[in-house]
């Protein structure tokens, strides 16, 4: 097994926008390559307080001969994070990872749509970079959307990676004024189902309202799911997502382990 | 056994999990998430929330049932050279008997931990641990299956544990292993809804250590048959204090979650710890409490 527990050392914390914080941790190179999609669980080192670690999606990775760095872009939700974001430099963690499932990247089509709402970039920004390095020859969407101009994340880097992007603000402050879905669904009949692969994060609302707009296409949508999680591994069952299994029933699956990334149609909203 | 310290059901799931983090065949045993005669769905998210040094979790005993466990899990485990102990779980007395009695036929399981202590299910679970007579018939009802150890696994949320204690100690349980979760809540001051689910949840963690302690300390005192320490138990410290007080071996639960290598750091920090006080053999410390 490929996970394991890393003490990591930070090199870099810093808020880029209001509560959003760009965590870069140094680790030894024996952690594994993560695939996008993957996250990590973070814990101040030696600290019990807040008790649980907290699962954090990998935003970029990097690796020379004598160490790693792992980027994590995450947003102040609460006391655990809040806390995560008053660490310093030099300050060490402990890094459990690299765990769940990334995105499935072996039936990328010609088309890549990405559609991230807020925070939700952070796993599509690793995507993005990915997919331009192993698919160059499909052409690249992106759809960010952001309550306002002063909450936009993500946005230079996923510039360098890709040249089509669509950004909207709630508000209008920044870009197109409206959701990022109604923003994507203007667009939809560039986009051909069969040869069209959309890859989304983003809030509840946000996602929920992509599956209704897919809802009776032939499109197929894989998203990342975001879920309070207790030991990231698949053992406490505490970060369950409803889902419809093989017979169309009820079921619970769990974000981490079965997860993070589902087939959108299989989710089950409330 | 090789030592004391086991995983507690529900937090190391049926031992895969965590075996890329812990080499099984150091634990002294391995137990397994709670098993039911049909697969469960468990309870609708969110089901778990931090609190003060601990968390609530309402799974609802999702689990695979019990064949598919003896069919797909169990293998697995039988690898390794550690005990596995199967924790039960049924809604009616015949459930318990069917759980018990196909385990018991199943090669690789060396005892049974009925859990009669859940929180988090409608029917059965904790309501067959808080009366005596109830506790005691499920005990019977699995003892009569099974020839292998049976272990009864007690709530913490009953007045009186002790007499809980004896009325299965009576009714034929070989050991008996507490506390299991205490029911608690949180409120979250945005929606003013409950934070889990299903309203209410079982807390755990290092905040329940010192009920666990005193309950073990109230159970030891009226029982003759060996006890199993669980609660809270983080560090060989914390599972010291339950071997003094008399357990004979002690469960990690949530602490694994927290700290996937916990039960080696405890085995690692309780080995120590006797090498550091002189003492060769652990049953020299087991119940040596000066109360």
């Amino acid at each position: 097994m490929a996970a394991n527990i890393y003490i990591g050392e930070i090199l870099e914390n810093e808020e880029i926008q209001e509560d959003c914080f760009l965590m870069k941790v140094k680790t030894a190179p024996s952690f594994q390559n993560p695939l996008p999609g993957q996250f990590v669980m973070i814990r101040i080192a030696g600290l019990n307080d807040p008790f649980l670690s907290r699962p954090i999606s990998i935003y970029s990775f990097s690796r020379n001969e004598n160490y790693c760095v792992i980027e994590l872009l995450y947003r102040v939700a609460g006391s655990g994070t809040r806390i995560m974001a008053g660490l310093i430099e030099d300050s060490q963690v402990e890094i459990n990872g690299p765990l769940g499932n990334g995105f499935d990247l072996l039936s990328v089509k010609e088309n890549i749509v990405i559609i991230a709402g807020g925070i939700g970039i952070a796993p599509l920004s690793m995507l993005t970079e990915n997919l331009r390095r192993t698919h160059p020859s499909s052409t690249m969407m992106v759809y960010k959307g952001f309550q306002s101009a002063s909450t936009v994340v993500g946005l230079d880097k996923m510039r360098t990676l890709c040249r089509n992007i669509s950004v909207c603000t709630d508000d209008g402050t920044l870009g197109e004024k409206g959701f990022v879905t109604q923003i994507f669904q203007k667009d939809i009949k560039q986009f051909p189902p069969e040869r069209t692969s959309i890859y989304a994060c983003g809030p509840g609302a946000m996602l929920k309202s992509l599956a209704k707009i897919l809802n009776k296409s032939k499109f197929s949508a894989q998203v990342s799911l975001e879920e309070r999680m207790a030991c990231g591994v698949g053992a406490c069952m505490g970060c369950a997502v409803a889902i419809k299994d093989k017979n169309g029933a009820l079921a619970y699956r769990r974000v981490c382990a079965d997860g993070p990334v589902f087939n959108l149609r299989d989710i089950i909203s409330e | 056994m090789h030592n004391p310290v086991m995983s507690a059901s529900g937090t190391f799931g049926y031992g895969e999990e965590y075996a890329g983090y812990v080499d099984l065949n150091r634990l002294g045993a391995v137990v397994v998430k709670g098993l039911s005669l049909k697969p469960r769905l468990g309870n609708p998210p969110p089901r778990i929330m931090e609190t003060a040094s601990g968390m609530l979790n309402s799974i609802g005993l999702q689990n695979i049932g019990v064949d598919a466990f003896i069919e797909e899990k169990l293998p697995f485990l039988r690898k390794y050279d550690t005990a596995v102990i199967a924790n039960i779980y049924g809604e009616t007395y015949d459930e318990f008997k069917k759980v018990a009695k196909k385990l018991s036929s199943a090669k690789g399981v060396h005892a049974l931990e009925v859990n009669i202590s859940c929180p988090n299910v409608k029917k059965g679970g904790v309501s067959f641990g808080t009366d005596p007579k109830i506790a005691a018939r499920v005990t019977s009802t699995v003892k009569d299956e099974t020839g292998l150890p049976v272990i009864v696994k007690l709530t913490p949320n009953v007045t009186d544990i002790a007499a809980i204690a004896q009325a299965v100690e009576k009714a034929g349980a070989d050991i008996i292993s507490l506390i299991n979760t205490l029911t608690g809540m949180s409120v979250d001051l945005k929606t003013r809804r409950p934070h889990l689910k299903n309203i209410t949840g079982g807390l755990s963690g290092p905040a329940i250590k010192p009920v666990a302690l005193r309950m073990v300390w109230q159970v030891i005192q009226k029982v003759s048959v060996p006890v199993i320490g669980i609660g809270g138990i983080m560090t060989a410290e914390d599972a010291l204090e339950f071997l003094i007080l008399g357990a004979k071996a002690v469960q990690i639960g949530t602490a694994n979650f927290v700290n996937p290598h916990a039960t080696l750091n405890v085995i690692e920090g309780i080995k120590n710890y006797l090498i550091d006080n002189k003492i060769r053999d652990i049953n020299d410390i087991i119940g040596t409490f000066q109360p």
